[in-house]
């Protein structure tokens, strides 16, 4: 169990992470979600104690990291698969990372063998390509048999097979009661990976609910519907909070009603109905839409050229787009 | 890439792994591993050693070519110890890289994620540092006496461990190595780049301390015999050369073991001054 409360870095005038509180849930993967330069890596840098806060605090099983007297039994870290020295092949890494909780060769050797790194165990580091890296690093928090994991990126780099194998790993120890927490880019492997998601932007917390909440909540579920009478469908569900969209003849898009409720209004008006069809929005459409004004570095769309200085970040005020979102059930 | 195993065999069936508190034994353990599983930095050691024979080697052969009437009485524990001045250099580029190479790599958050309170880190990679350094240099200066045994009968040279100015200077050599470099090691950690705290300590010991000592003039004679190198180097020095210094009008008067303790000082305020900002840096 993590748990943050008022946690906040500042580099000089800059606010990296702005006051954040939340708390990662044993027995569950917790997926942590945000645009570059949301403040991820440093919120999970501050659990760890690699960084230290400006103001809050963040506790890890009920004490602070620096406390626990066997910290890598408690948690194991995946921070950054960069924080090895090149000159060292990954088992005298691993030994040495064991040796100071008096880790036996034994579980070395398993979480070479589990990370499938038998083969350039005895190899330096420096050679090794991003995936061996990031599976070094994951053999590297594996080694105190931790209760919670905190893995920054952990697919980044690896191949199918690899990403496959750490979903199912971060699955089976979340099932074992362990605490997960994750981030990623990688939307569609978070909406298969995470039970729970906290979404960052600009260093505070914009949502943090289970992943179907986020995605109902912050996408609206949209119905289609396909009808020979259209426009008198459309006259019969119009309501608050209903928009209708038309992407081709006879066929409407409905956002802010339900199946159920659109079949019966078409019932009522005595219209034919050809299709009534729920669309589940994607994980990736909730987040955007989260941080749509969140986002701290802009890409613009190749043609119009770069942008004008002073631009390139938060048009609008941040804290109104998201507003209704925040003030909502998701918080 | 190989396959994968699942992640069900040992990930985490039933007996956890066998986990121990860190103590800093444990943290000893561990920064002796790193030492000696980095192969460029490893092998700077036996490089130490070889100078130090190696130049105790061509002093003797030298000594035996100029012919003892212009050479004076050539004293063994100066022949034995005087390739301390090469040692040195190598020794601090070792100890630097121990610390600095942490930081430019990025392993020194695994080593702070690991032992998060910092500072048993900082102690056990000086211990082991020092240590290793000593043993090296005693090594070195056995070594070095054996290598000069054939010079020995044509330069009058012995060495009798008896003898306290002689056993001072003996045992002085490791000393001194392993005294500077953990200073050294202090400037690495208080830098934490290497390119940076190489050219500070290098430029100390080449230029800084050299020039200093050669400036005529009263700051320059009252600041110099205090600077590390010079300070601690007193150890290495002969009863009739330090008598003879001392003896100077004006001059600062200092020990050699005095000596000794300037540079032990510049040393440990640096090491505490690095563990102050150790626990207050980012990692």
């Amino acid at each position: 169990m993590i748990e943050a409360v008022g946690l906040t870095k500042r580099y000089g005038a800059k606010t990296a992470v702005d006051g954040v509180s939340f708390t990662v849930q044993p027995g569950k993967v917790t997926g942590f979600l945000g645009p570059n330069g949301a403040g991820k890596s440093t919120t999970m840098r501050m659990v760890v104690g690699l960084d230290r806060p400006s103001a809050g605090s963040v506790t890890v099983n009920g004490k602070h990291y620096a406390q626990h007297r066997a910290p890598l039994q408690e948690v194991g870290t995946l921070l950054d698969a960069k924080a090895v020295h090149t000159g060292r092949s990954a088992q005298n890494h691993l030994l040495a990372m064991a040796a100071t909780h008096g880790i036996g060769k034994a579980r070395v050797r398993e979480v070479i063998e589990m990370t499938g790194l038998e083969g350039v165990a005895r190899k330096r580091v420096g050679g090794f390509s991003l995936g061996m890296g990031q599976r070094l690093g994951i053999a590297a928090a594996l080694l105190g048999d931790p209760q919670t994991l905190i893995l920054d990126e952990p697919v980044n780099g690896l191949d199918p097979e690899g990403v496959l194998w750490v979903r199912n790993l971060v699955r089976y120890l979340a099932g074992q009661g362990r605490t997960v927490f994750l981030s990623s880019h990688l939307m569609s492997e978070m909406a298969l990976t995470a039970d729970h998601i906290i979404v960052v932007g600009r260093g505070r917390v914009i949502a943090d609910a289970p992943v179907g909440d986020i995605v109902a909540r912050a996408t609206g579920t949209t119905v289609r519907v396909r009808s020979p009478q259209a426009a008198e469908l459309e006259a019969a569900v119009r309501a608050a909070g209903v928009t209708v969209a038309s992407p081709e003849l006879g066929v409407l898009e409905i956002t802010g009603s339900t199946a159920p409720a659109i079949g019966e209004a078409a019932a009522r008006a005595g219209v034919v109905l050809h299709e009534l069809t729920p669309l589940n929005g994607s994980l990736e459409d909730a987040y955007m839409q989260l941080t749509a004004q969140d986002v701290e570095f802009h890409s613009h769309a190749p043609l119009g050229g770069p942008a004008p200085a002073g631009q390139a970040a938060h048009p609008a005020s941040p804290k109104g787009a998201t507003a209704p979102l925040n003030e909502g059930a998701l918080r | 890439m190989t396959t994968l195993a699942s992640p069900a065999p040992a990930a985490a069936t039933r007996p956890r792994a066998a986990v121990k508190p860190v103590t800093l034994t444990r943290v000893v353990a561990s920064e002796w591993i790193k030492f000696r599983t980095i192969r460029s930095t490893f092998w700077t050691l036996p490089v130490t050693a070889l100078l130090m024979i190696g130049l105790a080697v061509l002093y003797a052969w030298g000594a035996t070519t100029v012919g003892p009437e212009e050479m004076g009485a050539v004293d063994g524990a100066s022949v034995i110890t005087s390739g301390w001045y090469f040692a040195q250099l190598a020794v601090s580029v070792l100890a630097i890289l121990t610390i600095s190479g942490e930081y430019s790599t990025g392993m020194i958050r695994s080593t702070l994620a690991a032992v998060p309170k910092r500072l048993p880190a900082l102690w056990a990679k000086a211990a082991v540092l020092a240590v290793v350094v000593a043993v090296v240099s005693v090594i070195a200066v056995a070594l070095a006496w054996v290598a000069v045994l054939p010079f020995a009968d044509q330069l009058d040279l012995s060495l009798d461990l008896g003898d306290p100015s002689t056993l001072r200077m003996v045992a002085g050599a490791p000393l001194y190595l392993a005294t500077i470099a953990v200073f050294a090691f202090a400037i690495g950690a208080l830098m934490r780049h290497s390119a940076g705290a190489l050219a500070v300590v290098l430029g100390l010991l080449l230029v800084i301390e050299n020039v200093f000592a050669l400036i005529p003039l009263r700051f320059f004679e009252l600041v110099s015999p205090f600077l590390p190198s010079t300070a601690g180097t007193r150890l290495l020095l002969t009863d009739e050369t330090l008598d003879s210094m001392n003896r100077v009008e004006d001059a600062v008067q200092l020990s050699a073991w005095q000596g000794y303790g300037v540079l032990v000082v510049w040393t440990v305020v640096l090491l505490v001054l690095a563990a102050v900002l150790l626990r207050r840096r980012d990692a």
